[in-house]
Order: structure tokens, then C-alpha cells, then sequence
């Protein structure tokens, strides 16, 4: 019992520390957090309800995140009040009339209060009733005084003149009117002098800007139906023979891959080298027979702008990850960029998967040793060192402590889902481990520059709209 | 103060993995199994030393997997493998 003493004193004083560092919950709404969750709120990231499951220390996780977020967010709202509450111009009126939304006036209302959100949205209704006002029946003397406090006084006299202009155009779209003058420059339009259209080059033309070689002499194909000249009338009889064409109910064009070549890809995927080099995207699409595979990121991307919405069931980013990005090699992939390249690509439900270490955050406690050594090796390589290595050079502590506490465990998974609502998005709590990807064994499989992991030994977790959802 | 807090974390996390393989030698240790003079025969060890010495060599040999599983998680950090 005596040798154990050391062990015990040990734990003891590790529980001590443990409990030292534990975390209080923070309550949802806290007055010290207002921004935080104002932000929270609008994103529709948490709930009070949703928020008292979340562990202290990933509140106190997701209240970093937000922090700069927020405040951006309150000050662009309160930047937008203030112009919004300013003395419009008459393309400002407009632009406020026909493009603010009921979702603006609720932002105000959060940001910025009750009153300031009434005070919207009655200026709001104001302006668009005068609006309607002054082109069905003008404006009176009362009306432009009640204008006076939100327009300035070019625009209040813009809309008083506003009915006799509208007059003005009446009077010009009258047949008398449209028939214009009698002048040569108009005559000259009467007749197309030049010779037959196709005659003009406009093949090259058309090659120059679409690479297609149609004329218009020859009849050009489309569909079942043929166009048989250059007449709008046989193209309606062509429309009419044609015979119809059956489409599915949710018409999705097919994605043909083109055939792989297996051995010629193990030939070009086969490297000297003892260890691995594998990265790429795997694309899957609805109907395709094959996935898409790249080796490039940028080609990757080019291919998935040139699928239709809608049609991408799954996606791999395969290659080393970190703490809120994934790299394909030389191409980095983060929570915007994930959202400009598949934003409106992914089927719904559609899958897209990191496959890089800790491209999730580490979650809560556990009681596997190994996630348990990953959770440890990923606060020492992306907090302590980094921390320690900025306050050697300098940084002061809170400076280091800000920059490091915040991206240490960023969960690029959760992000991403927030960016992609359709999309389910996974990505590893933990370091992963690819079998396939161990010096010598790679070699032996000649998987060196495989694009895709195959098994990968990590804690996976899939998000959907920010929140957890089981792992596929 | 806020050095102070980081320092000692880091201590505390690089020395996790070493716990499970100090508590294991220690168990280890404690139930050894006896050299005997050769003809004897050995005592019978009674169930909770079995379960000790296992435990002991679990921990032990788990917690060096667990050390040699952050060299390489490192090493593939640094690139390395």
C-alpha cells in the first residue's frame, strides 16, 4: 500500500486541479453575453432549451466563437439603422421600399430593441403608402409634410411630381405617340439592307463566344423535334410534331463520369516513395455509375460548379486536417469556402465528409483512453505550443490566450453545417488513423496517392444545421 | 498568473499518459510473481492477485501503446510520417 501512496497523492492533486479548472454553466440570456447570444438567436445556432444541454465548456467554447461575430453583427445592424433612420433620396427610398424584408425588421427588433424596430417599420410603411399615393393620385401639401422628418425635400418633390410624369409616359405609349417621327435615321431601320444573316459569319461568331457551329442555314437538331429553317412559324410546327417528351416528376439531369480506366489510375497512383501522399475529392452524384475523383482541389471545385443543384449525394475532402480546416494537398477547404463551393450542390441529406484529423471539435468526456489521448495531443499541438511559442516571441497573455483558446478546437463539421443547411457534414473529433497510409504499408499497396481514405480509425461526428446528428 | 495556469495544464496533460504506465508498474510490482527455488512448487496466488497483476500489465503496456500512439500522432503532424 506504501508504493501506491505517490499514485494516489497524485490523483488527488490532479482531481484538485480538475475541479479548479471546472466550469460553471453559463444561463442562457446572461447580461454579460448579450451580443453572444443576440447572435446565437438569430443564427438559430441554440435555444434555451437546446442551450442547457450544452457543457459548460463548450458554452463557455461557443461564447469565444461568437464574440467577434457578434459585436460585428450589432455594429453593421447598428450602422444599417442609422442610414435606414436618415433622410432617404429618392433611389434610396426606393431601394428601401422594394428590397427591405420583414427578417431586417426582426434583426432590428433584436439587436437594437422594440421601439427602434417600431420606429423601422412605421417609416417603413409610411414612405410605401405614400409611395402608392403619389402615383395613383399625387401628393398633398399634408402628405409632404408628414414626409418631411424621413425624406429629403429633392425627394419629397421627386414624389409630388411623380403622377404627372407617369402622365407624361401614358401620353407617349399612345398609339399616335409610338408611331414617332417620320425622320431618316428611323426609316432606315425599316429594312435590314445586308445580305442573308448566316452570309454575315455569324457561325464564328458563335463559335467565338459558345463554340457552337450552328449557322442558322441548317437545320439545327434539339431535342426530338427539329427546326427545320429559320422562321419562327416552323419552329412552333416543329415544337408541335415533335413528339413528347416524357420527364420524371423531379427531372434531374444525369451525371455521366467518365468510364475509369483501373489500371491505368494504379499506374498513374503508383509512387516510389515509402510513404503516403494521399489526398483528393470524391464526388457522388445522383444516377452517376462512378464517383468523381480528383487529385486537384481546383479541379474538384470546377466540376462541382458544372453540376446541376440538387444532384451531389456525397463528398470527400480527403487529406490532412487541423482544427477548422481541411487540406487536399496544396487546397485548403474552410467552413466559407466549403459553403461557396457546394452551396446549392448538395442533394438534400447529402453527405460531405472531412476526412482529415480533428476536423471536429473534441466533444464531451469520454472514457476511451484513445479518444482520450487525442483530446490531449490536440490541446498540446494546437493551444500549448502555439501559445507558449507567442508569448516567447512576445504576444501578451491575453492576446495568445484569445487567438489560441479560439481556434484550438474549432469544429470545421459544425460550421459547415451551419453554411450548408441541406447537408449533412462530418468530420473527426479525433486524429485519425488510415491504415493505408502507414510508411511502407502505403508502398506495399501502392496507395500512395490514393484519393480516397478507405477505413479511418477516429471518432466521427455529423452535423446538420449546427446540431449533432448520428454519424453516416 | 494566466502562464502560470497554462504551464501547469501542459504539465498535467504531458503527464497523463505516464500515469496509467507508473500505476501500472507500481501494480505490477506489488504482485510479482515470486521466483521459486527450482523444484518447489510455486505458492497459489489467490484471485485479487491475478486481477492485480492483470490490471497492472494492462495499464502498463497500455499506457506505452498510448505514449508510442502520440509519437506518431506528432510525427505525423510534423509531417514526418
Amino acid at each position: 500500500m506504501k508504493t501506491l501512496r505517490p499514485v494516489f497523492i497524485f490523483l488527488a492533486l490532479a482531481l484538485a486541479g480538475g475541479y479548479a479548472f471546472a466550469l460553471e454553466p453559463v444561463p442562457w440570456n446572461h447580461k454579460d453575453y448579450a451580443s453572444e447570444f443576440k447572435y446565437f438567436q438569430e443564427g438559430a445556432a441554440f435555444t434555451a432549451d437546446t442551450w442547457a444541454l450544452v457543457l459548460p465548456e463548450e458554452q463557455e467554447k461557443a461564447l469565444v466563437e461568437a464574440k467577434e461575430p457578434a459585436l460585428e453583427r450589432q455594429e453593421a445592424i447598428k450602422a444599417y439603422y442609422a442610414a435606414a433612420m436618415a433622410k432617404w433620396n429618392s433611389p434610396t427610398l426606393r431601394d428601401y421600399t422594394s428590397k427591405t424584408k420583414e427578417t431586417d425588421i426582426k434583426a432590428v427588433h433584436l439587436w437594437l430593441g422594440k421601439e427602434k424596430a417600431a420606429a423601422f417599420s412605421r417609416k417603413l410603411a409610411l414612405t410605401h403608402s405614400m409611395l402608392k399615393k403619389a402615383k395613383r393620385e399625387g401628393l398633398g401639401d399634408e402628405d409632404a409634410l408628414a414626409l418631411e422628418p424621413h425624406l429629403k425635400p429633392e425627394a419629397i418633390a421627386d414624389l409630388r411630381s411623380l403622377k404627372a410624369a407617369d402622365e407624361a409616359l401614358k401620353k407617349q405609349a399612345s398609339p399616335e405617340a409610338l408611331k414617332g417621327p417620320d425622320s431618316k435615321s428611323t426609316a432606315a431601320l425599316d429594312k435590314f439592307a445586308g445580305p442573308d444573316p448566316s452570309k454575315l459569319g455569324a457561325d464564328s461568331f458563335a463559335k467565338l463566344y459558345d463554340n457552337m457551329s450552328a449557322s442558322g442555314a441548317e437545320p439545327v437538331v434539339a431535342g426530338r423535334g427539329q427546326y427545320a429553317g429559320g422562321t419562327a412559324k416552323a419552329a412552333a410546327a416543329a415544337q408541335l410534331t415533335a413528339p413528347p417528351v416524357k420527364k420524371p416528376a423531379f427531372a434531374m439531369p444525369e451525371v455521366k463520369s467518365a468510364p475509369v480506366d483501373r489500371a491505368a489510375a494504379a499506374q498513374q497512383n503508383k509512387s516510389t516513395a515509402l510513404t503516403s501522399d494521399a489526398y483528393g475529392v470524391t464526388v457522388y452524384t445522383r444516377g452517376g455509375q462512378q464517383p468523381l475523383t480528383f487529385r486537384k482541389g481546383e479541379e474538384a471545385v470546377a466540376a462541382i460548379r458544372r453540376l446541376p443543384d440538387g444532384s451531389i449525394t456525397r463528398v470527400v475532402f480527403y487529406g490532412h486536417g487541423g482544427p477548422g480546416l481541411q487540406s487536399v494537398g496544396p487546397f485548403d477547404v474552410d467552413a466559407e469556402s466549403a459553403r461557396d463551393i457546394l452551396k446549392g450542390k448538395m442533394a438534400p441529406g447529402g453527405v460531405v465528409q472531412f476526412a482529415g484529423c480533428n476536423t471536429s471539435s473534441i466533444g464531451g468526456a469520454t472514457l476511451n483512453p484513445a479518444v482520450g489521448l487525442s483530446m490531449v495531443a490536440r490541446r498540446l499541438m494546437y493551444f500549448s505550443i502555439p501559445y507558449f511559442q507567442d508569448r516567447l516571441n512576445g504576444t501578451p497573455a491575453d492576446q495568445a490566450k484569445q487567438q489560441w483558446e479560439k481556434g484550438w478546437n474549432a469544429d470545421l463539421a459544425r460550421d459547415a453545417s451551419r453554411n450548408l443547411p441541406e447537408a449533412v457534414v462530418c468530420g473527426y473529433r479525433t486524429f485519425g488513423l488510415v491504415p493505408g497510409r502507414l510508411p511502407g504499408v502505403t508502398a506495399i499497396m501502392g496507395n500512395q496517392e490514393a484519393t480516397t481514405p478507405g477505413y479511418v480509425a477516429g471518432k466521427k461526428a455529423c452535423f446538420q444545421n449546427g446540431r449533432e446528428v448520428p454519424a453516416r | 498568473m494566466t502562464d502560470l495556469s497554462y504551464i501547469l495544464e501542459t504539465v498535467l496533460l504531458l503527464a497523463s499518459p505516464f500515469v496509467p504506465v507508473m500505476i501500472g508498474y507500481m501494480l505490477r510490482k506489488k504482485f510479482r510473481v515470486e521466483a521459486v527455488p527450482e523444484g518447489a512448487a510455486p505458492a497459489p496466488r489467490t484471485g485479487a492477485q491475478k486481477l492485480g497483476r492483470l490490471a497492472g500489465n494492462l495499464l502498463f503496456w497500455g499506457g506505452i501503446l498510448g505514449i508510442l500512439f502520440m509519437v506518431v500522432v506528432v510525427l505525423n503532424f510534423k509531417g514526418k510520417i
